[in-house]
């Protein structure tokens, strides 16, 4: 059994109900224990475009903040993923920006050490637990499910700060679909963007974007579309409808998180999983098992 | 403190600006050796169908110091941080965290902040977080939220009033 300091973000605890249900509902399937703490706040990401600073701060208190824990991170939205990874880095190799920062934490009492790794829901599934563990749970047969993987650009990019896979061909989301019996195939779209983070300010931009990604996976006949992102996952799934409008055509394309489906596939029941409140028609798939 | 503070004050703003300023000349002293103009960033640019970002222009207009024009232009705010042309440069420049700065910069010289980044920055000066907790409608029409879903209570700073006065203090006092 190993623990980790949940670091649930913004995204995910106030909406995206679904993802935070299925994490807590499959994690203990794999001897994965998550410590709950109190305190955290924005990781900084989503208002880096008005000041950088503080986005390097706010996420520098939170590692120094799950740190007090002396527990690994978990983080398993992307973009936070991306700016505690990024704060990081920065506090450990640029002493000054380092004393500047810790200076700054003093005021709560923290301090940042660098003691703690930080760890997203693909490579904890894919390197902590491994592809054995997550096959031999596999119950439900997926009947070799055809779907469409969706990383989301903060998973994969910039390489240099360190990601949890390629940023050109990564491959952690499908080796977990194959060992659960689905069947990913890849497809030229698969590095697209969502256009999520155009929502603060072009908001039918970032629809469109959203729309001509689902479309195309439409066309290729996928039966399925799975992402690990929050804000991917609002895009996809819950402004689907939207986002078909915004381009003139009817998208019905299911779409789930990676966690959604291992926990069907490791037999958990659907209210546990959240499948609730999946607006995308999730139904066609029968998964459920009603 | 508020929300001013944080964009687009006064005197205090002094220093930010030439925190920002300096990340700007870093990055075109970097460009100026580097950057060739292949325009490998603008051709994987996931905004520059869509929204028309040509960021080896931005690059160039960086690189003749043309940073007042640029952060009197919308284009600068159509990027989509997906990372694209930081990942592909051949030269390592990132014109994607030129943008940040180029963003930073209009938000401290009091230029309007489009869309809703100041609603999202005024939530993490006064909850901590970009958003509050939502109910959230279901497949079938119901309205939940958290409580409803036996979820623990969300995390978000213990002590608001603290946490605004740091948060503060980082803007006003650069650090």
């Amino acid at each position: 059994m190993k623990s980790y300091v949940l670091y649930p973000g913004c995204v995910m605890p106030t909406e995206q109900y679904a993802y935070e249900m299925s994490i807590r509902a499959v994690l203990p399937f794999l001897e994965i224990k998550l410590v709950d703490f109190k305190g955290f706040s924005c990781c900084g990401e989503p208002i880096k475009s008005v000041n950088q600073m503080l986005s390097l701060a706010l996420s520098a208190r939170n590692i120094a903040l799950a740190e007090k824990e002396g527990l690994d991170i978990f983080a398993p939205c992307p973009m936070c993923h991306l700016a505690l990874c990024e704060s990081k880095r920065i506090m450990d190799l640029d002493p000054s920006m380092n004393k500047k920062i810790n200076n700054f934490l003093a005021d709560e009492g923290l301090t940042y050490t660098g003691k703690s790794d930080i760890v997203n829901t693909v490579d904890l599934l894919y390197d902590v637990v491994g592809i054995d563990k997550i096959k031999k749970l596999a119950k439900k047969n997926l009947n070799n499910l055809k779907v469409a993987t969706h990383y989301g650009c903060h998973l994969i990019r910039p390489s240099e700060i360190g990601r949890p896979d390629d940023s050109e061909n990564p491959q952690k989301m499908d080796k977990i679909l194959e060992a659960i019996g689905a069947k990913p195939i890849d497809y030229p779209e698969k590095l697209d963007c969502c256009g999520g983070l155009l929502t603060a300010n072009r908001p039918e931009s970032a629809l469109t974007k959203t729309g001509q990604k689902l479309q195309r996976v439409q066309e290729q006949g996928f039966d399925a579309f799975i992402d690990t992102c929050p804000w991917c996952h609002r895009q996809y799934d819950s402004k689907q409808t939207k986002a078909g409008e915004t381009i003139a055509a009817r998208l019905e394309v299911p779409v789930l998180y990676l966690t959604q489906l291992l926990g069907l596939s490791f037999g958990v029941s659907k209210e546990k999983l959240g499948l609730d409140f999946n607006l995308s028609p999730i139904d066609k798939l029968n998964l459920g098992g009603k | 403190m508020g929300i001013v503070d944080l964009t687009s004050m006064g005197e205090s703003q002094v220093k930010l600006k030439n925190e920002i300023n300096e990340r700007l000349s870093r990055l075109q002293d970097e460009i100026s050796d580097f950057c060739y103009q292949c325009a490998k960033c603008t051709s994987g640019c996931e905004a520059h169908k869509l929204l028309e970002l040509e960021p080896h222009k931005i690059v160039a207009l960086l690189k003749r110091g043309l940073i007042d024009e640029m952060i009197n232009s919308d284009v600068i705010w159509t990027c989509m941080s997906c990372f694209k042309c930081r990942e592909r440069c051949p030269q390592k420049v990132a014109p994607v965290e030129i943008l940040f700065a180029l963003k930073n910069m209009a938000v401290a010289s009091g230029k309007q902040i489009p869309g809703n980044y100041t609603a999202l920055l005024q939530s993490v000066l006064s909850i901590g977080l970009i958003q509050d907790v939502k109910n959230v409608t279901t497949r079938d029409n119901k309205t939940k939220n958290r409580s409803d879903l036996s979820l623990p209570e969300i995390s978000k700073p213990t002590d608001s009033t603290k946490f605004q006065m740091i948060l503060s203090k980082l803007a006003v006092e650069k650090i």
